[in-house]
């Protein structure tokens, strides 16, 4: 069978209607888990796995594939709209998502994130079919040393996000730091911060961490000092994105989605890297820069092309080596096995009909994506009319249903709630909560990572320049660090020259605060 | 007279309906199922799978609950816990259940908390190395565990899983002696685990044939050794017993259903019977043997019997290694 004819029999897979039906019926069923608070796209198509296996191979991996981008991208409409990220992905759609949606814009974010979504799922899919061998080969030369390298990069992030003191940035990475440690540790089973209970050997619960981060304090502040703020202003109207405020992102998105792809491919890293990594450089090269995180719509274009770049990119090492990279990949490959297919470099001779099916349903997914993500946020969006008299207490309610949905455990209610008071501590100190989040994600990977080289090594600090992905990210790190340093500098001598001129700092992050 | 016998109708009434719950059989609203391990793992799957062909044997649905956390400690102290009503069960798992108790000191719960109602499903465990490798042979790999321990590593999915006792007692049943000395190097998951060795992070892994099967057919890990008593098919490496080692042939995964100890007799006999059908299930059938497990329903009573040998032999291994974490 040659090439030809394979892509043929692909196209012809992929050319029934049924074909083009699941694909739909998986982005929507995605779609609107992702956008329910406490549901992933993980979740998503776990749920969906056991419907795949009477249907036949192609229809239910493309059923699969569907919910998994669908779920990727509805994670951002809570994350804009009621501050609720669902994922961790999301949460980098938060920092600029919301104060957008603050300001009544919430239309313009959400169509950014959509338009940012597509593309980089477009982007992600190209580079599965045209460099997944090559990114593969290159993905796998990723061990411990190299993610720590990497995720120690990734913690510069927290310079960028943290507003106008670093000081206060620092502070709040430190604290999701310490919370990131609590349960077993990895390399002794041993059980660090639990207090003798049984609830916190697995640690703190992701979804309840970030929901009591970012959405409660919100709750809080609002019943402390319920006036409508920005009522008015949020009504001012649906705002959509000019093209002239798209093409001035475009650049990030492209950046962001080169960034998922890279990061996506690695096993074993996962969306919340990259949505980061991709947020932070866009900021950098910004000239707007000083704006992110009081709601600049390019912040939420670079967040969720990272995001989605990922998408696509996971599929690499399943396609072209028959490895699952992450949870997601993993249940999909549970899909192809009941079929007696078996992913990886021979699929492509005994299966190629398949792969290329996949391929062309990939692509088209990415069409649909823009079709079914269009129609859900023109539905959404009028959560951002809804007053917040009436919104905060839903909000309140669908939080306490998603946290308590994750893992049907009231504990991970209660720990929602104490991480809202420290969250809303934080906002009345204005101590930025998104390097709190960084950390808490970041964390438990750079230790775990640091630890893991050190028992290859049998304690030998060589092991972290190793080879040359490992002096690359030493060199980045250090290069961000040196400019961190400059911009600190140069901030403070314009703050002395500025202050007897008696002009406020800019505030920084967003929120309703009781103060003023 | 008229009113009374109405009256005297609707007493009846009021008796019948009041009565009909106390008759109704066990399931009466839905039943949870907790995975104590995240979802997309061999237990989820395993888990989803089996509910999936339970659906059309009860009125009543089963919700898949994903309790994850600390090797499978969190969703079994949940279970453990919970009330013994039946309308909550754990799909329990070699790492919860005769690893985590045998290696850890203060895991909230003890193999008696639970009431076993079946194990269902029995997973072959397989060593393998990397495909590059120089290790041929078990042989290969003893000779360099003998000379260098410590630049042998295993890779396994953290502190307390199956994959680490299962290196710890291939290597000790094989004769090296200082088994402590040989890097266990603790990952994310299982399904790192086995990348870790395909990368050349790690020596070799002991797990699931199912979590290697991919990798074998690829031919980028190379079988050393199956646990199992009869060669296994896409394996092409000898069995424990023809190498002379037949107690590894007690070292295999397994997932089964487990309520808590107080679970009624009513519950666990339906259960029994739900099993019984469920393994007959064709497409479940197909799915488990995809992923490279054997379906064998043993009774309540040799489900405990095989769970608590599984536990006295690791146990030992334990305390003759000082592999347990206070």
């Amino acid at each position: 069978m040659t090439l030809m004819d394979q892509i043929g029999m692909g196209f012809g897979l992929v050319a029934q209607w049924q074909s083009v039906g699941y694909l739909v019926l998986g982005v929507t069923i995605g779609v609107i888990a992702g956008a329910i608070p406490g549901m992933s796209a993980v979740m998503a198509v776990a749920l969906t796995l056991p419907f795949t296996f009477s249907l036949q191979p192609i229809f239910g991996i493309l059923l699969l594939l569907g919910v998994y981008k669908g779920g990727v991208f509805g994670g951002s409409i809570p994350a804009i709209l009621i501050k609720t990220p669902g994922t961790p992905a999301s949460s980098a759609t938060t920092i600029d998502g919301y104060p957008l949606a603050e300001k009544g814009q919430a239309g313009k974010a959400l169509d950014m994130a959509l338009y940012a979504s597509c593309i980089a799922d477009l982007v992600s899919n190209l580079a599965l079919i045209l460099f997944a061998g090559w990114l593969a080969s290159f993905a796998l030369q990723f061990g411990p040393p190299e993610f720590f390298t990497l995720i120690l990069f990734s913690l510069t992030i927290i310079a960028g996000v943290s507003g106008d003191s670093l000081l206060k940035g620092c502070v709040s990475a430190i604290l999701g730091l310490l919370l990131a440690t609590v349960g077993l540790d990895l390399v002794y089973g041993t059980d660090r911060f639990i207090f003798g209970s049984a609830n916190l050997m697995g640690g703190l619960n992701f979804i309840a961490v970030l929901i009591g981060l970012f959405a409660i304090p919100e709750i809080f502040a609002y019943v402390r000092n319920p006036k409508e703020i920005d009522g008015d202003v949020r009504k001012l109207g649906h705002v959509h994105l000019s093209f002239t405020e798209f093409r001035h992102s475009l650049k990030s998105i492209i950046r962001g989605s080169f960034i998922g792809v890279i990061l996506g491919a690695i096993p074993g890293i996962g969306a919340a890297p990259a949505a980061f990594v991709s947020y932070s450089e866009a900021r950098r090269n910004s000239p707007n820069r000083a704006n992110f995180g009081k709601g600049e719509v390019e912040g939420v274009a670079a967040a969720e092309a990272g995001n989605n770049g990922v998408a696509g990119a996971t599929l690499i090492p399943l396609l072209a080596l028959g490895v699952p990279g992450d949870v997601t990949t993993a249940i999909i490959i549970g899909a192809f096995m009941i079929h007696g297919l078996q992913p990886g470099p021979m699929m492509f001779a005994t299966n190629g009909d398949i792969i290329y099916a996949i391929f062309i349903g990939l692509v088209l997914s990415s069409v649909i994506l823009l079709l079914v993500g269009g129609a859900a946020i023109r539905g959404f969006r009028y959560i951002a009319d809804v007053p917040r008299y009436v919104l905060l207490p839903s909000v309140l309610v669908l939080s306490v249903y998603g946290v308590f949905a994750v893992n049907n455990s009231v504990f991970d209610v209660g720990v929602m709630f104490a991480i809202g008071a420290i969250g809303y501590g934080m906002l009345l100190l204005r101590i930025p909560a998104a390097p709190f989040v960084i950390a808490f994600i970041l964390g438990p990977l750079l230790e775990n990572n640091f630890r893991q080289s050190l028992l290859m090594s049998q304690g030998s600090l060589d092991i972290f320049v190793r080879g040359p992905i490992t002096w690359f990210f030493w060199s980045l790190t250090l290069l961000a660090v040196a400019v961190i340093i400059r911009q600190t500098l140069q901030a403070s001598r314009e703050r002395a020259v500025l202050t007897p001129l008696g002009t406020p700092s800019a505030m920084s992050s967003s929120g309703t605060r009781p103060a003023e | 007279m008229k009113l009374k016998s109405l009256a005297m109708a609707f007493g009846l009434a009021a008796t019948a309906l009041s009565a009909a719950p106390a008759l109704a059989e066990y399931p009466e609203r839905p039943v949870q199922i907790v995975i104590p391990y995240g979802p997309g793992g061999a237990t989820d799957l395993s888990a989803r799978a089996l509910a999936t062909a339970l659906g059309s044997q009860s009125e009543q649905p089963f919700v898949l609950v994903n309790r994850t956390g600390a090797g499978g400690a969190t969703g079994s102290a949940a279970v453990a816990n919970a009330e013994g009503d039946g309308y909550t069960v754990l799909a329990a798992r070699v790492g919860s259940h005769t690893v985590n108790p045998a290696m850890k000191a203060n895991l909230p719960y003890k193999l008696e908390d639970f009431r076993f109602v079946g194990v269902y499903e029995i997973n072959p465990v397989v060593c393998a190395v990397s495909a590059n490798s120089d290790i041929e042979t078990m042989d290969d790999l003893v000779a360099m565990a003998k000379d260098d321990p410590a630049a042998v590593r295993y890779s396994s999915s953290g502190v307390g899983s199956m994959l680490q006792i299962a290196a710890a007692m291939v290597l000790d049943s094989f004769g090296v002696e200082n088994v402590r000395e040989v890097t266990h190097l603790p990952l994310a998951g299982g399904g790192e685990a086995a990348l870790a060795v395909y990368q050349g992070t790690a020596t070799f892994v002991c797990t699931n044939s199912s979590a290697l099967a991919s990798f074998v057919k690829n031919g980028q890990l190379r079988p050393i050794l199956v646990t199992t008593a009869e060669p296994l098919e896409g394996f092409d490496a000898p069995t424990a017993a023809s190498l002379g080692h037949e107690d590894l042939e007690a070292l295999v995964g397994w997932t089964g259903i487990a309520g808590p100890d107080d679970m009624p007799d009513e519950a666990a006999e339906q259960w029994r019977s739900w099993l019984a059908e469920a393994v007959k299930d064709e497409t479940f059938l197909n799915f488990m043997k995809q992923a490279g497990s054997k379906i064998d329903l043993m009774s309540p009573e040799e489900s405990l019997e095989f769970v608590n040998n599984q536990y006295q032999t690791f146990s030992r291994l334990v305390e003759d290694l000082g592999l347990r974490v206070e």
